[in-house]
């Protein structure tokens, strides 16, 4: 295997159950190393697609290649990948040890190396203390962290995560996110991870595949995908995107009602399109507007605090709201500076206005 | 002014009293329903508590006490028909519950996992043994081993008693199995395990509590089972209940008192192992017997 063969290829794989395709002739290259997520909503797929690369579920159509070796169709003990159930999927009788120790005990690994292995793992891992313990006397994150342990030891090629920090509340999340990517790059393994999250999936990713429906609507690094969306799907799907529909005509795009935006001459789409255009809140500018700048006018509907960031509600046509984001830094905050029903002005530079045929 | 404050005044000082009596007469054990208890439970095991006592009598009599004895014990350790029926009985027991669990349990796995239209009415035909009449299910057999000329004996009391156990088998373990999480058998063959190293090292383990749960039931169930074994058995040694049967037909001995007693001892020993057996799993509560929860 040279360092361009792909640790995870998907060949035109489909995955149809009666008359609906859950996955839709997927392509797909995963290259080694890297911290690849599949992103979506439910029912999109993804873990369709995940179960297909760990054997669990058999494509109707297409391959599914390993590191270059075809597996389609070869159960999971003799693929060299590992899993990381969204249910943890611990052995309750077992001890920790012998949950993590489970892998390399059937593939007949010597006893002494079986416990030396494991208990790198669980310092790995921050479970040294709990080696004893059973996985019903442990807290979620710590199960978590007994499963993450189990795959890992295997030294698979692939490590596979099935939304493993959906069950955590929010601030254990985030402390799980960067403790994985860090351990991601300590071990150096594959790990195709699951979510519908798009925090997480952009927080974590080198490269994030974005599916819909069985499809993947867009593939790239983290930035591409939230910067550079490449349909409406992703736009709205990565974060607030504000959305609206016009057409587009001499640099402008005329808003079904209400004024034309500027979005800068774009070539490719050619005058009286449809097109859909996005600004992204932090986008937004609302003071100290630079040269080059478009500038708009509308309605302040609404001001929403949340601690670090401001939302505002700008109402630019009647059934166009805008969402901007502002930095609640020492600058006056706008509430202070307009009360609501006052006409603001706000800008954005044309580059940062998507345009969407 | 005065005239109207005063009825609101004394006002609430009635209702709180009459609230006071009326707590009181809820607070009251209803009689009647500790009286329904007590005779239900008194119907119930004052006939068995009666045998007990009577298999220490010293007399022959089954009607009048004379005194604390073991007569009718030493009668029974030396009766060696009765001791050899209870060794029938005993293999039976062992073998119809070895049997029946196998294949119940791989019935309920079958019948959980297998969603097909087939699958669902095997689930319902299982369930047919359950209400049959066991005299319908004894002469059927019977009527089965004649016509396939197999000559009656304990194993065919075996079989049979193996054929309509494993109904209760999968009936408890059903819902155990119903309710494990199917990534657990996944990830062990995600790990390298086989299907088959995958049920016998993390499901079936996972079942283990209930599966001895029905083990215990089925034991208790075949070991007093009568209409079967009187059905299906040969000359052989005959199983206890059928002996016990043939001998009352000949004016009850005490002995059959000893026996009983004996017999009751060891079903509220196997009882009290089948609550145990939830601790030695390290779970809190007891066990349904019936439900294997």
């Amino acid at each position: 295997m040279d360092a361009t063969t792909p640790a995870v290829r998907l060949d035109g794989v489909s995955k149809q159950f009666g008359d609906s395709y859950a996955v839709h002739h997927l392509d797909l290259d995963i290259d080694a190393g890297h911290f690849f997520s599949l992103l979506g909503p439910s029912g999109c797929g993804k873990t369709t697609s995940l179960r297909m690369i760990g054997g669990f579920t058999d494509p109707t159509e297409g391959s599914v290649v390993l590191s270059g070796e075809d597996v389609t169709g070869r159960p999971p003990n003799r693929r060299n990948v590992n899993t990381v159930f969204q249910s943890y999927a611990l052995f309750d009788h077992l001890s920790v040890t012998d949950n993590v120790g489970f892998g390399l005990k059937r593939k007949g690994v010597a006893k002494a190396e079986i416990r030396q292995r494991v208990g790198e793992m669980l310092e790995l891992v921050q479970l040294d203390g709990l080696a004893d313990r059973r996985p019903r006397t442990l807290s979620g994150g710590q199960r978590q962290r007994v499963a993450l342990a189990r795959a890992l030891v295997n030294r698979p090629a692939v490590l596979l995560l099935d939304e493993p920090l959906a069950a955590l509340d929010l601030k254990l999340r985030r402390q799980m996110q960067v403790e994985l990517k860090q351990i991601q790059r300590e071990v150096g393994i594959t790990f195709v991870f699951v979510t519908h999250d798009q925090d997480e999936a952009l927080t974590m990713s080198d490269r994030i595949a974005v599916m819909n429906e069985g499809r993947i609507e867009q593939c790239g690094t983290p930035e591409d995908i939230y910067e550079h969306p490449a349909s409406r799907f992703v736009a709205s799907f990565m974060g607030t995107s504000n959305l609206m529909s016009g057409t587009y005509r001499d640099g402008e795009v005329a808003l079904e009602q209400g004024p034309a935006l500027p979005v800068g001459t774009r070539s490719g789409i050619s005058d009286g399109t449809a097109v859909s255009v996005s600004v992204r809140p932090e986008k937004i500018w609302l003071s100290d507007f630079e040269p080059g700048m478009s500038k708009l006018r509308g309605q302040l509907r609404e001001t929403v605090y949340s601690g670090p960031t401001t939302t505002y509600l700008i109402e630019l046509a009647p059934g166009v709201t805008l969402s901007v984001l502002e930095q609640n830094t020492d600058r006056a905050r706008m509430e202070d500076r307009w009360s609501g029903g006052e006409t603001v002005e706000f800008g954005w530079r044309p580059e940062h206005c998507l345009v969407l045929a | 002014m005065t005239m109207v404050k005063l009825p609101a005044a004394t006002a609430p000082a009635r209702p709180a009293a009459t609230s006071r009596t009326r707590r009181g007469r809820a607070d009251r054990k209803p009689r009647i329903l500790i009286a329904v208890t007590a005779l239900f439970f008194a119907l119930l095991y004052l006939p068995i508590a009666v045998v007990a006592l009577y298999s220490f009598n010293s007399k022959k009599s089954l009607t009048v006490f004379g005194g604390f004895s073991l007569r009718w014990y030493r009668a029974f350790a030396h009766d060696d028909v009765i001791i050899a029926s209870l060794g029938t009985s005993l293999r039976i027991s062992l073998v119809a519950t070895a049997g029946s669990v196998v294949l119940g349990v791989a019935l309920a796995l079958g019948l959980v996992r297998c969603r097909t239209r087939l699958g669902s009415l095997a689930g319902l035909v299982m369930l047919v043994p359950l209400i049959t009449p066991e005299i319908v299910t004894g002469v059927a057999s019977m009527l089965l081993f004649k016509g396939l000329g197999i000559a009656l004996s304990t194993g065919t009391v075996m079989l049979a008693e193996i054929t309509f156990s494993i109904s209760y088998v999968t009936v408890i373990l059903r819902s155990r199995v119903a309710a494990l999480n199917p990534e657990v058998e996944e990830a062990a063959m995600d790990l390298g395990a086989t299907r088959w190293q995958a049920v016998r090292l993390v499901t079936l383990p996972a079942l283990l509590p209930a599966v001895l749960a029905s083990a215990v039931l089925i034991f208790a169930l075949v070991f007093d089972d009568f209409v079967l074994a009187y059905f299906t058995t040969g000359v052989d040694p005959q199983p206890l209940s059928v002996r016990i049967y043939s001998a009352i037909r000949f004016g009850v001995q005490p002995t059959i008192n000893a026996v009983g007693t004996l017999m009751l001892a060891g079903s509220i020993a196997l009882i009290a192992l089948a609550l145990f057996i939830p601790r030695l799993f390290g779970r809190r509560g007891g066990l349904d017997i019936l439900s294997g929860e």
